[in-house]
């Protein structure tokens, strides 16, 4: 490419589709998901970081924690080691938050009881893991709110259908703040509404699993990946490795 | 040698007329007591060839006394504002009468003793209220806790009376002058109006600070002197002794002081006379030295009711700055507080706070406050507000970072944000996890305290490798998972029975088994036992399930997981 081409796809003004960006200019930081299948169609390849996910399900069991627990592992046992790639790694050191990141995951008005020893088996440390029976709907934002803006929760689990929105908003505005991984859990009749997520993710039964389908994915295209999650136990190490 | 009874001329006769006052103060320390015979003349007059012990006091004492002739208008708060003309009154056997009048009142012509209705007559715009001597103590005390600043030693003298032992902290305020100056600014910007002295004993400061105050004696050898010239009336002995003392035509101490010891002690009690000798420092006079609660309590009143609440958080804001003040100086912290909210008819609306980590800091606590405040429901407007504190526990020095990169957010701690939580949530609803040694699935875990340090993790039957449970080793537990035990993500509170058709379990459609069984029994030792068969299925929506077949009773299909 010419440096006069490059020079003028260096300018932030200049909006590229398929090429992930976050708010300030630079590439899309992310979470890898620990599902290489899923990484290679999210865009940047995981869950956007510092920003909300909302996935949408119609039933609870469907594969929605085993999605998430991967990456929930690494971000709970960090803290001392680093996330992600090297990339990344720098990108902590600017934010100046890569020591500091505790790694407390909450769990904001959970339908049932999240299962310590399952958690365990799927790597996730224990002792940061924060537990919040909110009372369901507005009260369940607010304690979502307050978790993602303090900044000392790497990942924020929020069950609520009092979600709109404006609350989505909300939310995403205090993921950004904190810099934490919001996830959002809704049911599927809130397809058709807008929403401010980042990425939004439909978990639909499948033929032989689940089948994940990306409705909405900031600088990404919606597309369905058949059959993600098949499975009731913990992923294979390679997998998990990634 | 010269004979024995020479001895005391030759003294007074050795002692230098120019530094007279030394050998007294430097008299022996273990001297007997003044003999009861002997006058009570300081001045060394011909007569007595035997020179007074005057020094027995320790010269390292200097009291600086604090008296407030107007406590009564000063402790009540309506009364406060010097531009309206207010007045206290007591109450005597059905009579009212002014006691206390401010100086705008006064120039209205109310004076002491004037029944409140002619004070009301000559000013109808007059603030009246009944003395209160329980808030008049408490105020004092407060006081006695604020003087403490100036120095270790204070001593309160209820009713009116605070004592603060300063010789040993002129060093560090630099001199008399310079600390008088910072007690009673500090005090006149409380509003107060106190009276002060200074002198080397108790009753010697109290003497001359009821007399008008503003003396400071340094020199026990002045002491006499200064206090001869004051009239009986600061003493305030009781009125029958002073009348007589009157009409013996003694009119102030140093008349007293002439009187032989003797009679005086037999007429006036030997009490007064040791208050004398107490005063000019022939006796030793040890004060109890005020010792600050070790709890924090204190009560504001408000001028009248009131129910909006941005006033009243108001007002607790201004408790809880005198909390942190407390809680500072004694570089302590505390873990409750406990606000109570006080109505004239019904009965306190308390409201308790808790922090996970124990805190001294006003925002802190009133961050808790703001939460819980909003759904407070107050029954009726509020009168008075009441903040008190839990023990106290050692301050734990905060971990301070030498290079802040970043401050929002980042500077608190979990503890922070799980106290706000909770405080709107409730204790219970907000907790961490941790598993324990148990093998039947619904004793497996237990809540935990979520705090930073946090990283305890017991065995877990789920788990068989007991080292495995250090994060550090979690790859081990994932490199070993054909061996786990298969656990739901989620678990239902109670499990939850199946209906069953044609002898199958059903939950949304017949269930099919997957795997299984895995069976768990026993727990003989604390009454629970249980005999199941735990088995994965799946339902025809493909959602896997844990369920399990009670052995017990016949055919009983139980819900207990979801593998999420």
């Amino acid at each position: 490419m010419s440096d006069a081409l490059l020079n003028l796809l260096e300018n932030p003004r200049v909006w590229r589709g398929r090429q992930p960006t976050d708010v300030s200019g630079g590439s899309l930081a992310v979470y890898p998901t620990g599902y290489a299948r899923l990484d290679c169609h999210l865009p940047g390849g995981g869950w956007p970081r510092h920003a909300l996910t909302e996935i949408l399900l119609e039933h609870y069991g469907r594969g929605e924690l085993k999605l998430l627990m991967p990456a929930l592992a690494r971000l709970s046992s960090a803290g001392e080691t680093s996330l992600g790639d090297g990339q990344d790694n720098n990108r902590a050191d600017h934010y100046g938050c890569s020591d500091e990141k505790e790694g407390w995951i909450a769990w904001i008005a959970p339908p049932f009881q999240p299962y310590p020893p399952a958690l365990l088996q799927w790597g996730i440390n224990l002792a940061h893991v924060l537990i919040v029976h909110a009372r369901q709907g507005v009260e369940a934002l607010w304690a979502a709110e307050q978790a993602l803006s303090s900044g000392n929760c790497a990942a924020v689990l929020v069950w609520s259908d009092a979600l709109d929105n404006r609350a989505s908003r909300r939310l995403q505005l205090a993921a950004e703040k904190g810099q934490s991984l919001a996830i959002a859990f809704r049911p599927l009749e809130a397809e058709g509404q807008a929403s401010a997520a980042a990425l939004r993710l439909v978990l639909t039964a499948g033929e032989k699993g689940t089948d994940v389908r990306i409705l909405k994915s900031r600088g990404g295209r919606p597309i369905t990946v058949p059959d993600m999650i098949h499975d009731y136990a913990p992923v294979s190490a390679p997998d998990y490795e990634r | 040698m010269l004979p024995r009874d020479t001895l005391p001329a030759r003294r007074d006769g050795q002692t230098p007329s120019v530094r007279e006052p030394r050998p007294r103060l430097k008299a022996p320390a273990g001297r007997a007591p003044v003999p009861a015979q002997q006058s009570l003349s300081l001045t060394s007059s011909p007569e007595h060839a035997e020179p007074l012990p005057v020094a027995r006091i320790r010269p390292r004492q200097l009291w600086l006394c604090l008296h407030f002739p107007l406590l009564p208008l000063e402790a009540l708060n309506n009364t406060r504002n010097g531009a309206v003309p207010a007045a206290v009154f007591e109450n005597r056997q059905g009579n009212r009468r002014v006691l206390l009048a401010n100086a705008a009142a006064e120039r209205l012509g109310i004076t002491l003793g004037l029944s409140i209705n002619a004070g009301l007559a000559l000013a109808p715009s007059l603030q009246l209220e009944e003395r209160n001597t329980d808030k008049e103590n408490r105020v004092l005390e407060r006081l006695a806790g604020w003087a403490e600043r100036f120095t270790s030693i204070v001593s309160l003298e209820l009713p009116d009376l605070l004592l603060l032992e300063i010789r040993g902290s002129l060093r560090l305020f630099g001199d008399i002058e310079a600390l008088r100056r910072q007690v009673e600014n500090g005090l006149q910007e409380q509003g107060f109006q106190p009276s002060m002295a200074v002198a080397p004993t108790v009753l010697g400061s109290i003497w001359l600070a009821r007399a008008g105050g503003n003396v400071s004696i340094v020199d026990g050898t002045n002491l006499a002197g200064a206090l001869g010239a004051l009239p009986l009336r600061c003493l305030e002995w009781p009125e029958s002794i002073h009348e007589s003392l009157t009409g013996m035509g003694i009119h102030c101490i140093a008349d007293c002081l002439r009187l032989p010891r003797q009679g005086f002690a037999r007429r006036f009690g030997a009490g007064r006379l040791l208050q004398l000798d107490r005063a000019l420092g022939r006796l030793p006079d040890p004060r109890r030295s005020y010792r600050a609660p070790e709890r924090f309590s204190e009560e504001c009143e408000l001028p009248e009711e009131q129910s909006d609440s941005e006033l009243l958080l108001e007002v607790c804001m201004h408790l809880l700055s005198n909390l942190e003040y407390f809680l500072t100086t004694r570089q302590i912290e505390v873990r409750h507080v406990q606000f109570s909210f006080f109505h004239l008819r019904s009965s306190a609306t308390h409201l308790s706070l808790g922090c996970r980590q124990a805190g001294r800091k006003k925002e802190q606590w009133f961050e808790l406050l703001a939460i819980r405040f909003d759904r407070l429901a107050l029954p009726e407007p509020v009168i008075s507000i009441r903040l008190r504190s839990s023990r106290g526990q050692a301050l734990q020095p905060e971990e301070g970072r030498l290079f802040r990169t970043r401050d929002r957010g980042y500077s608190r701690s979990i503890a922070h944000l799980t106290e706000r939580l909770s405080a709107r949530m409730g204790d219970d609803c907000v907790y961490g996890v941790t598993t324990a040694a148990e093998h039947r699935p619904q004793y497996a875990w237990t809540t935990a305290e979520a705090e930073p340090q946090a990283s305890r993790l017991t065995p877990c039957a789920a788990i068989p490798n007991p080292q495995a449970h250090s994060p550090l080793l979690l790859a081990d537990i994932r490199r070993t998972s054909s061996l786990l035990l298969r656990r739901p993500l989620w678990m239902l509170p109670e499990p939850l029975p199946l209906t069953i058709r044609e002898g199958n379990p059903e939950y949304s459609g017949p269930l099919k088994l997957l795997d299984g069984p895995e069976r768990l029994e026993t727990g003989w030792w604390d009454g629970n036992g249980i005999a199941r068969d735990y088995y994965v299925a799946v339902n025809p929506k493909g959602i896997h399930l844990w369920i399990y077949r009670n052995r017990n009773k016949e055919a009983s299909w139980h819900l207990h997981g979801i593998f999420g």
